[in-house]
């Protein structure tokens, strides 16, 4: 039962102990955790958009640059000019100069003929009225291809303006070093793993990708960016769309590739929709840092968490251990008091009970005299012979006689034990007190060959105590301490030590040890209590030590025995220092 | 020489008969009285020169016996007859005047014995009065011649 309830209190304190640092604990790290990771993601989508932007910006004004070349050359230049070889050559020399990114240069009439050419393909001639880019570069007067083989085989894309002169339209054309192109949309770098490339209205990659992927090839993972892009993929994350203006807009959203991967995207439409500027990046290189802080949390948590956790057990174990001990003295407190207690009233009640016994007693012993006086006077007047009958009766005489003295003694002592009389408190020298005590049974002790010691501190303090009281205490326990002696050893071999000292906590203890013989555990137990007596009967009453007690008790002290039988008893007196 | 005249003063009437047929076995002329106010008036009618008196009587206890025989026949001797074996009770009766004390329960002898020693004591004191008083006699001639001088 009483375990049960400190199993239970252990268990509420060490729910609260852990309970309410680990909540507030875990929601300030969740907390903290989601604004560091918003606040991360904010910047790394800002930047990657920031990214593409500039790099879109870039491209656009790579091909704004050579198609403004070409409209110069259309402008400088006259057709006739154009279609001489060496004027061509002359002219793509200039070119050549401006960008190194053109590779070739033609001239096609309106009916699509290359007229003349130069570069490292030999392409004059051949008839391009078919052609998309041919009739798209009349409509519209420049276009941009997306990359394609042509008649060269060669993956490539070409710029192509278109002028009207007297009537009749021109078209300058241009192939642009794929290579170099390539490494410049691919010159991006984001951390480990960012790359950017392009892709064509269909998905075909324009440029190739630093993680893989050749020229040409279709995206397999273009249709999730469609998706994206129009939000109808529940599972991807849009994280920021701008749907008002979807070509100038930059969008950004996390998808898984073909490979598993998680990426974080940002793209943007060039080329009016012809094109997509592709910026990705990992998830995890992207939020690099998120991850080591999420490492740091979990860090964090786990070494919070075992540190709460040992703490509050810790203390825990520590409240209880004090609650028991706490437990413990307030029973033993209550146990002393009502012993106390109990003494107090033992004592009043015995001594209104002896002063009663005293009066017959009284009595008994004026008719015991009286006899006593009629049979002498009868034995006087001869009217008693000597006979066995009268010696039988003198000796039962002698034997009331006796009996009442006996009776007499017990009645005084439960007195002296009940009485409440003023005492005369005042400081005690122990260091002169205990020996002035002890020199009166020096003595006795000498004849029953005991080796009497004293072994007094002498720093001993002074205590406050009634001297009266104190020598009755101390020639009580002498006493006791001779009778144990002589009992087990006769005239030989007895040992007594009166030790005196100060100790820490402020008393003063006062110890008589003797190696008599010892007292049964059985009735260690009893030792104070009022008529109890191992002495055979008529020798004590019982009393001796109960008195003490209720003297020691009074005077704000304790009295302890440890005795072992057949080896010896100590008794133990503490009192506060005055 | 006068004799003694002793008076005991107990509520135990059995005591009082035995104490008293003992007292005169032994040749002592006794009075008894059951309360303080018997013995009161006894000492009224009686030169009695010693009272054992019970401290713990019903009614008018010991103290208050000893406090009125104390204050109205100064001169007799008082015995504390005291159930208690504390020096207190005995302490105060010799503060209000009583000569001694005995414990219950007494032996008849030292009764005796202590009941002699106040006699002496009384008689003592008898005698110094009467010295007294002689001296004043024997003084009052000069104290006659004094004035005619």
């Amino acid at each position: 039962m009483e375990k049960n309830h400190y199993d239970v209190m252990r268990r509420i304190i060490l729910a609260c102990m852990i309970g309410l640092p680990v909540l507030p604990f875990i929601l300030a790290l969740v907390i903290g955790y989601s604004y560091f990771t918003a606040s991360i993601e904010d910047s790394t989508i800002s930047s990657m958009k920031r990214i593409v932007g500039s790099h879109r910006h870039m491209i656009e004004s790579f091909l704004r640059e050579r198609r403004a070349n070409l409209e110069f050359i259309h402008h400088s230049y006259t057709s006739e000019e154009l279609s001489q070889p060496q004027k061509l050559h002359h002219i793509f020399n200039l070119l050549q100069k401006e960008s190194n990114a053109f590779v070739d240069i033609g001239i096609f009439n309106e009916e699509g003929v290359h007229v003349a050419y130069h570069g490292p393909y030999k392409l004059t001639g051949k008839v391009y009225k078919e052609a998309d880019w041919f009739t798209e570069v009349i409509k519209k007067g420049y276009y941009i291809s997306d990359v394609f083989l042509g008649f060269r085989k060669v993956p490539h894309f070409i710029i192509a303006v278109a002028r009207e002169e007297q009537g009749r339209k021109w078209v300058v054309r241009s192939t642009i070093d794929t290579y170099m192109f390539n490494n410049m949309v691919k010159k991006v770098r984001i951390g480990q793993t960012g790359e950017a490339y392009l892709l064509n209205a269909e998905g075909v990659f324009q440029t190739e990708r630093r993680s893989g992927s050749s020229l040409m090839a279709k995206d397999s993972d273009y249709k999730k960016y469609h998706h994206a892009f129009n939000g109808t993929s529940s599972r991807d994350k849009v994280i920021n769309s701008n749907e008002s203006s979807p070509d100038a807009s930059i969008r950004t959203f996390i998808e898984t590739d073909a490979k598993g991967n998680e990426y974080l995207y940002a793209t943007t439409w060039m080329k009016n929709k012809k094109w997509l500027l592709v910026v990705r990046q990992e998830k995890a290189d992207a939020f690099n840092a998120l991850s080591s802080a999420v490492s740091l949390i979990v860090l964090i948590t786990i070494c919070g968490g075992i540190i709460i956790v040992a703490v509050a057990f810790y203390l825990t174990d520590k409240i209880i251990d004090r609650m028991k001990k706490t437990d413990a003295e307030k029973s033993q407190l209550e146990d002393q008091l009502i012993r106390a207690h109990r003494l107090a009233e033992l004592g009043q009640m015995s001594a209104g009970f002896a002063h009663e016994i005293n009066n017959p007693l009284q009595i008994i012993k004026s008719e015991h005299s009286l006899i006593e006086m009629l049979l002498s006077d009868m034995k006087e007047e001869d009217h008693l012979k000597e006979s066995e009958s009268l010696t039988e009766l003198n000796d039962s005489m002698d034997q009331i006689k006796l009996q009442i003295e006996r009776c007499a003694k017990i009645t005084q002592a439960i007195l002296k034990f009940g009485r409440q009389n003023e005492v005369t408190i005042q400081e005690v020298d122990l260091r002169s007190f205990i020996p002035e005590i002890t020199s009166m049974i020096a003595k006795k002790a000498s004849v029953h060959g005991i080796d009497l010691k004293q072994d007094i501190a002498k720093d001993t303090p002074e205590i406050q105590g009634d001297p009266g009281q104190l020598q009755q205490v101390l020639l009580n326990l002498y006493n006791n301490a001779l009778d144990a002696i002589v009992e087990r050893h006769g005239a030989k071999h007895g040992k007594m030590i009166i030790k005196a000292e100060g100790n820490k906590n402020g008393k003063v203890e006062i110890s008589v040890t003797d190696n008599g013989i010892g007292i049964d555990p059985e009735h260690q137990k009893n030792i104070f209590s009022p008529f109890f007596t191992t002495k055979t009967v008529g020798k004590g009453t019982g009393l001796g030590l109960s008195v003490c007690y209720g003297i020691i008790d009074n005077m704000g002290g304790t009295m302890k025995v440890s005795s072992q039988k057949d080896v010896g008893t100590t008794f133990t007196v503490s009192l506060p220092v005055g | 020489m006068e004799k003694m005249k002793m008076m005991l003063v107990d509520d135990e009437e059995r005591f009082l008969s035995t104490t008293q047929k003992l007292l005169s076995k032994k040749g002592y002329d006794t009075l008894t009285a059951t309360s303080g106010a018997e013995a009161l008036g006894k000492l009224k009618t009686q030169n009695i020169h010693v009272v054992i008196l019970d401290v713990k009587m019903p009614g008018m206890d010991g103290i208050e016996t000893l406090n009125e025989i104390k204050q109205k026949f100064p001169l007799v001797e008082v015995i504390m007859l005291t159930g208690h074996a504390t020096v207190e009770s005995a302490v105060d009766g010799l503060k209000s005047g009583a000569t001694d004390y005995l414990m219950k329960p007494a032996d008849i002898d030292d009764l005796i014995r202590k009941a002699e020693e106040a006699f002496e004591k009384r008689q003592k004191l008898e005698e110094k009065i009467r010295l007294a008083q002689s001296r004043k006699f024997m003084k009052s001639p000069r104290e006659i011649l004094k004035e005619t001088n």
